[in-house]
This record gives C-alpha cells, structure tokens and sequence, in this order.
C-alpha cells in the first residue's frame, strides 16, 4: 500500500512537470498542445545525447553520493533544457506562429496534433525505437519503512532525487509568477490578452517565455522518468492522457493545480494496479478523465472568470 | 497642437469589411470629448483601431501630432495612450495592487510615487490593496480600470462605455472622478451611450453613425440639438 | 508489356482502401468540416466497428467470448451501432464544454481502446486480433480478382450512398443549423440545449460512418490486430479531410484519393531506396512526410484542394449576422 503510494508520486511528479507546461500553454496560447509530449521524449533523448558527449570528451564520472549518475546527468540535463526550449520555440516559429495569425484555435490543435507525429517519428529514426538507460549502475533501494507496517517502503534515492527536485522547480515557479514582473505578465496575459496588449505587454515575448518555461520543465519530466524507467520513443505518447487529465484536473492554467492534479492522477494510476492489472494502467487516466469532465469541468482549482 | 487626431480612419475585423469608415477627430489638449453614437455604430470599434486592437485598413491617427497609425498594440501605452475598455478592464486573478504594479513595472515609471498618486485619487482602491480585482464590485472595478489605464501617466485617456452596467449614483461618481483626472492634465475621449451624463461633463461631443464622424459641435449645443436626437431615436427603432 | 491482370489487381486493391477511407473521412467532415468539433480519437471509433463486426460474424472463436457466425449485414449495422453508442457516451461528456476538451476526451479514447484491443484477450484476441473474418459472397465468387471488383462495387456503392445522404442531410434546416453552430459560438449559445444536441446527433452519424468504414476494412482484409487502429490512422485520415477541403464532401472523398495515393507511392518509393535492414527507421521518416505535407497545407492552402463550397458558407454567415442582431 505505501509502496504504491511512493510509486504514484514519482510518476505523479513527472506527470505534473509535464501537466504545468500543458496548463500554461493552453492558458497563455489557447490551444491543447498535443505535441507536449515530444517536448518530454526529446528532453529525455537531448540529455541523453548530451550525457554520451560530456563522457565522450571528459570520460565517465563517479556517481554521486548513492544516486545512479553523476555530474555529467546534470550537466546534460541542463544543455538538454536548454536545446528543448529552442526547439519548442522553432516549432512556434515555423508553424504556431503562423496559425495564431491567421487560423483559428482548433487548426492549432490539429497542427500540434501533427507536430506530434512529425517529432515522434522524426526522433524515432534518429535514436531507433530500442530502449536506452542513462545509467547501467543497478540501485539498492533504502528501505524506509520496515515490511510490517502497511507493507513496507522501499526507495532508491534516485526517486527520492525526482521528488525532491520536482518540489524545488514548482517552489521556484511559484515564486516567478508571483514575484516577477514576467511572471505577473504571464498571469495577466493569461486571463486576458487584450487588456494585457494595452497596458504595454508585449505578448508575444509572454508566449516565447511560456514555451522556455514549458520545455524546461519538460525536460526535467522526460529525464525523470528516462532516470526512474527507462527512455523509450513513445515515453511522451503514453504520458500525454495522463498531462491533460492533470491539467484540467487541476484546472486550466492553475500551476499549483497542474502539480495536484498530476500527483492524483500518478497516485490513481499507481494504486489502480492492483485492481486493474498493469496492463490497464494508463486507461487509469482517461477514467480520471472523464469522471472530472462530467462532475467538475473547471477542475479544481479552476479560475471563475 | 492637437492631443489626438484621426483623420479619415477606416478599420474592420475582416479584410474587405470596414466597419469604421472615414471617422475623423480632433481632439485638443485637456479636453473631454464624448463620443456618440447608436448601437453598432462602431464606436469601439473606432477607439480600439485607435489604440491598435483592431487593423487599420485606411486613414491615420496622430498622438502630439506624432504618427502612431497601425503601431502594435503593446506599443501604444509606452507612446501615452491609455485605453480603458468596455468590458473585462481588470485583471481579475490579480490583486489591485498587482494590477496597478504590473503596469508600472511594464511601463517603468517610479512605482512608489505613482502609485501613491494613483491611490490618493482613488481612496476607496488603496483601502483594500490586496484584494482580488475579480471580487471588486462594478464600481469599484470601473476605478480600478481608469487607475490602471492612468499608471503609465497618458497623455490621452480613451474610455469605453464607463457608465454600463452602473447605477445612476455610481455613473455620477465615476463621472466626477474622470473630471479630477482631467484636473490632472489627461485628455479625455469618452465613447458613451449615456448622452446626458456624458454631455454633462465633455467638452465637445462628436456623432458617430454608420462608421463615421457626423455631427461634432461643443458639447452644451448637441445636448439640445433635435438632430442628434433624431439620430439615435431612429437607429434606435430601426436596429431593434 | 507489364502485367495487366496485376496491374488491374493492385489497382482494385487501392481502391477499395481509398474508398473505405473516404467513407469515414466522409464521417469527419460531418464532425469537423459541418459541425466544428475536433475528433482525435478516429482510430478508436473505426475499431470499434472493425471489432463489432468481426465478432459478430465470424465462425466461433475457441476460448473467447464472440464469433457468432451471423450474416455479414447485421455485423455491420451492428459496427455502426457500438460505435454510434461509444459516440453517444463521450458526446454526453464533452461536447458541452470548449472543444479542445473535445479532442482530449477523444484522444482518450483511441488509448484506452487500443488498451483494450491489447489486453482484453477473452473479447479482442489481444495482440493477434481476430482471423477468419468471413468476406461476402466469397464462397460464390472464387476468383480473387473478381471477388475484389465486387468488393469495390460494395464500398463504392455504400461511399455513394454515404454522399448522397450526407449532401442532403447538410444542405436540410438541421445542416444549417450545424454550421451556424460552428461558425458562431454566441449563435450556438443562443441555442443553448439545443445546439448540444445537434453536436451529438452529428457526432454520433460521423462516429457511426467511422465504425461502417473499420468493419468493411476488416471484411476486406480477413483479420484485424490493434496496430491496424494507432494514431497514425487518425492522423492519415485527417490529413485526407484537410488537403481535400474540409466542409466540403467532394473534397473529402478527394483527399482520401490524393493522400492514401501518395501514403503508398511513398511507402513504395521508400522501401525500393532503403535497404532492408533500414527499413522500420525509413517507415518513420513516411509519417514525417505527410506529417509535413499536413502543416504544409495547413499554412499555405487552409482551405483545402477544393475548399469549403462558398455559395453555402456565404449564406451561412447571413444567417448568423441575423441570428446575432436577434
Ligand atoms: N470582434 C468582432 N468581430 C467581428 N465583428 C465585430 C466584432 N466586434 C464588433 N463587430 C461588429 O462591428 C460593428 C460595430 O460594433 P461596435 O462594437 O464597434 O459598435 P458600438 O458602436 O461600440 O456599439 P455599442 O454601443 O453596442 O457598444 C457591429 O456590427 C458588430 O457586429
Ligand atoms: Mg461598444
């Protein structure tokens, strides 16, 4: 039972870094991004690529304390981040851009829909489609809580790396959106774009600061969940249900709510194992899903306007 | 030297669609001007083509006697146009304070003094600072989108419909404070469907039917001219 | 000389796929092109059908449960009607809400049934499918090339049948209705209720052709596996409606011509390029061409081939202005 606990918020923590990015694009651009998932797979293969280059030139580095990885991870995580963020903001520029000016809202989801397949499949004949580790290193997992009590806890400190740093970053984007004048422009731009366009802000720097922020984050998700299960091109594909139904659980374009929603749907798909079998276990999701559109569309945390 | 100036302007949603056409406008430094007009005219539409919401397809518009026509929007409030619209003027999931920092932040004026100046012309916001724009009432949200338009110290203040939606009292009220605005030295354009209470307090007034500028006179003359009310009691019954 | 006889083979053979792909594309454009709203999860409803009719029709499957071995009409009325009440079922869930919301529970869907058709070993046959999924008249008609000509005269004659309708239904009253709901979102408000409802009745007809379209691909082709239903299917099928012109029927039916065509000139051009061992990395490569060719239209030719009908669209927006001024 704890276990399963445990497990549901390390996968809860992924998906919420990945429900932000989709929460402040649908608030700020207006559109479900249906190529957010790719930000994720190509967060994960970028670092990964990045990590093989820094052992290339430097040579392998010692693991750090009792984590799987060392230096290097994070050194690629950061160049990872930083090369997602530009590809998020090509991809913009070469077609979302193009589609706010002229088409409508829903071409830009059919387009991200497209945009999708193209990234998959484009980093699919990149990489291969073959299961790739950032590390081989085998972890021992701390047993925390002894057998007998609900079943006992196990964790490997890389998980408890994931938790940790995924609280630091949501602290930290707290703290941007309510302290900095970029961050109070995104909110105000979010609730509405007109007045924000009149009082001076130039929305199109709101937007390339969205896809920065979006992407960041999705890389630390995508590396989050290559470090804890494994790099796989589909990895984004089979996260994007669960990035929605935690954005709209949350409620669209609440932050705080993007990170509950994705620790509830982590914990539901993680303790619906044992009723469902492994094998349904993304299903999970889409019942969390539907369950909010017919109870509380506005999700939890839902801005009355 | 004129404040604002527009001359000729035609400007519409959709390409091939204007829906003002040939609105021209002078307005001089320090004035109330109200701008009326039947339902549908394109009275906001005109004031948003102004301030760059919505294109220009013809015609120019001058601030100080600089060409600003077709600038971008977010453009508009740092070259001293501030536009209070009709509708969703506040940001409702800020605070007041939050409101009134942003744009001074935005527009990098002395955030401090101006808004304590801001305040001590609207009491009733520096009462309750931290609350929610979104649970302001109309009122008070109607202040708090003028304080918000007035941050960035515009030489031209643009208004849409300020009196919807408020009562009687409270048009007063409001009326009252963009008068101790314009003491300030702001200029005024004022859209309104209330003819009365706006006439009461502009200047001049100018009549907007179909698009464009008909009739615009000194604000004491239009309040009796039969022709203006011919204007809006025959739109009126034809458009409804 | 090249091989007639083959080349008349190959050729029945596209066609009977181009004209079940219209068929649901036909489908879509009820959905998107007529009535606005955003259906990700095509793949999803064209299994549902493929699967009804399979396990309808076929002969009894050893240790699951269907195969009933009923006549091949009731598996696909029956196809239309498990994906019309699966249509049914998300409508009332999300179309009263923003239309993206739309396109999420939709995307859903299409994961969870591919799910389903994965694991649900007693219901789907799992990762193997179904077989022996009977094909009509086969047992009269022995000649393959013969048989497959009949087939084609089968889904034509359904994908005619389709048009006719669906021309007519569009140019009704309710046809009207459906694109003031689209073009004009205070117009549908006004509508209340009622526009909600005309979304799910043109939500659950599309959905229905969808289903009709996956069961004659499974009687065509005789088995079906979940990898016959991924996302790339809805993607290929979406692509058809938007280079042919949505809200447009001529141009979906076209569109599913022009893409399907140059889905198998590329997947024929690739695999004659790409050495064998290359040749999975190539097939992604094809995804990303048409991928490409999707944006591409989306940017430069947003209409479509053919476009919207202009004579209808401009009536249209009168109707609304007029609603509007009500
Ligand atoms: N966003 C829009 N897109 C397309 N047409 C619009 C839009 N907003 C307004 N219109 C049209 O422009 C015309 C003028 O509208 P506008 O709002 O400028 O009139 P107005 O004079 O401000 O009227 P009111 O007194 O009712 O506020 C109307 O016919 C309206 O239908
Ligand atoms: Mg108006």
């Amino acid at each position: 039972m704890l276990q399963l606990v445990a497990d549901g918020f390390i996968i809860g923590s992924v998906i919420a870094l990945g429900a932000i990015g989709v929460t402040l694009v649908y608030s700020i651009l207006r559109f479900a991004n249906f190529a957010h998932g790719e930000l994720l797979t190509w967060g994960a293969y970028l670092a990964w690529t990045a990590l093989i280059g820094i052992v290339a030139v430097w040579g392998p580095a010692e693991p750090l304390g009792p984590f799987s990885f060392g230096w290097p991870l994070l050194v690629a995580l950061a160049i990872s981040a930083v090369a997602t963020a530009a590809l998020a903001l090509l991809v913009d520029r070469l077609l979302f851009r193009q589609l706010r000016q002229h088409g409508n809202a829903i071409t830009l989801i059919m387009a991200s829909f497209g945009a999708a397949l193209v990234l998959r499949n484009l980093l699919q004949f990149i990489y291969g489609s073959i299961p790739e580790y950032y590390s081989r290193e085998i972890q021992v997992a701390i047993r925390l809580i002894p057998r007998d009590v609900l079943g006992g806890l196990r964790i490997t400190p890389d998980q408890l790396f994931v938790l940790g740093l995924t609280a630091v970053s949501v602290v930290s984007l707290h703290g941007f959106l309510t302290r900095t004048t970029l961050g109070k422009a995104m909110r105000a731009t979010s609730n509405n774009p007109q007045l924000a366009r009149v009082t001076g802000i130039d929305v199109d720097q709101i937007i390339r600061a969205t896809w920065i922020i979006g992407a960041v984050l999705a890389t630390v998700a995508g590396v989050f969940s290559g470090l804890t299960v494994q790099l796989r091109p589909q990895l984004g594909l089979d996260l994007l249900l669960p990035l929605f139904a935690a954005a709209i659980l949350g409620g669209i374009g609440s932050v705080y709510g993007a990170v509950v929603g994705g620790l509830i749907v982590g914990l539901a798909e993680s303790l619906s194992v044992p009723l469902v079998g492994a094998e349904y276990r993304a299903a999970t999701a889409f019942a969390v899903l539907i369950a909010i559109l017919l109870i509380r569309p506005t999700g939890l945390f839902g801005e009355r306007t | 030297m004129t404040a604002l100036r527009v001359v000729e302007l035609e400007a519409g949603y959709e390409p091939g669609l204007p829906i003002v056409r040939g609105a021209s406008l002078a307005v001089e430094p320090n004035e109330i001007v109200a701008l009326l007009g039947p339902n549908g005219a394109g009275k906001s539409t005109l004031i948003k083509a102004i301030v760059g919401l919505v294109p220009v397809s013809a015609g120019r518009v001058f601030l100080h006697d600089r060409d600003i026509t077709g600038r971008a929007a977010h453009h508009m409030a740092h070259e001293g146009l501030g536009f209070v619209p009709q509708t969703e003027n506040v940001f409702v999931n800020l605070s007041i304070e939050d409101n009134l920092d942003l744009a001074a932040s935005i527009l990098r004026v002395p955030k401090k003094q101006r808004l304590r100046d801001l305040y001590d012309l609207f009491p009733d916001l520096a009462r309750q600072r931290r609350l929610l724009a979104g649970r302001l009432s109309g009122g008070q949200r109607q202040m708090l989108a003028v304080a918000r338009a007035l941050v960035g110290e515009p030489k031209v203040l643009l208004l849409d419909e300020p009196s919807a939606g408020l009562s009687p009292k409270l048009v007063g009220i409001v009326f009252e404070k963009l008068l101790d605005v314009r003491a300030t030295g702001v200029t005024i354009v004022l859209v309104e469907q209330n003819v009365k209470a706006a006439l009461a307090i502009a200047d001049r007034g100018a009549v907007l039917v179909e698009g464009s500028t008909r009739i615009v006179g000194a604000a004491r003359d239009l309040a009796g001219d039969p022709q203006v009310a011919a204007l809006y009691l025959g739109q009126h019954q034809g458009g409804s | 000389m090249p091989d007639l006889l083959g080349l008349l083979s190959y050729g029945t053979f596209f066609l009977v796929f181009a004209t079940i792909f219209a068929l649901v594309v036909l489908g879509l454009n009820l959905q998107w092109g007529f009535t606005g709203l955003f259906n990700v999860g095509v793949a999803g409803f064209v299994a549902v059908g493929a699967y009804t009719s399979a396990l309808i029709t076929a002969p009894n499957y050893p240790d699951q449960i269907g195969g009933l071995g009923l006549p091949i009409l009731l598996g696909w009325l029956g196809a239309m009607a498990t994906s019309g009440i699966a249509a049914f079922i998300i409508g009332i869930a999300a179309l009263r809400l923003r239309h993206d919301y739309l396109a999420i529970a939709t995307f859903g869907v299409a994961v969870t049934l591919q799910l389903v058709a994965l694991n649900a070993k007693g219901l789907t046959g799992g990762p193997f499918g179904l077989q022996f999924i009977p094909k009509p008249f086969a047992d009269v008609i022995t000649d393959s090339l013969a048989w497959n000509v009949t087939y084609l005269l089968i889904t034509s004659a359904l994908l005619g049948l389709s048009y006719v309708a669906l021309e007519r239904l569009v140019r009704s009253p309710w046809g009207r209705v459906l694109r003031a709901i689209r073009e004009d979102e205070t117009a549908a408000e006004s509508l209340g209720k009622r526009a909600f409802r005309f979304r799910l009745q043109a939500f659950v007809v599309g959905c229905m052709l969808m289903g009709l379209g996956g069961a004659l691909y499974a009687h065509f082709v005789g088995y079906i596996a979940p990898e016959d239903f991924l996302p790339i299917l809805t993607f290929q099928l979406w692509t058809m409606l938007i280079v042919g012109g949505s809200g447009n029927n001529r141009g979906a039916i076209l569109g599913a011509l022009v893409v399907w065509a140059l889905w198998t000139l590329s997947g024929n051009v690739l695999r004659e390029l790409v050495p064998s061992e290359y040749q999975a990395r190539a097939a992604t490569l094809q995804v990303v061409l048409i991928g490409l060719l999707l944006m591409l239209i989306l940017l430069l030719r947003p209409r479509g081939l053919l476009g919207e009908e202009t004579v209808v669209s401009r009536h249209m927006r009168d109707e609304t202005a007029d609603t509007k001024k009500e």
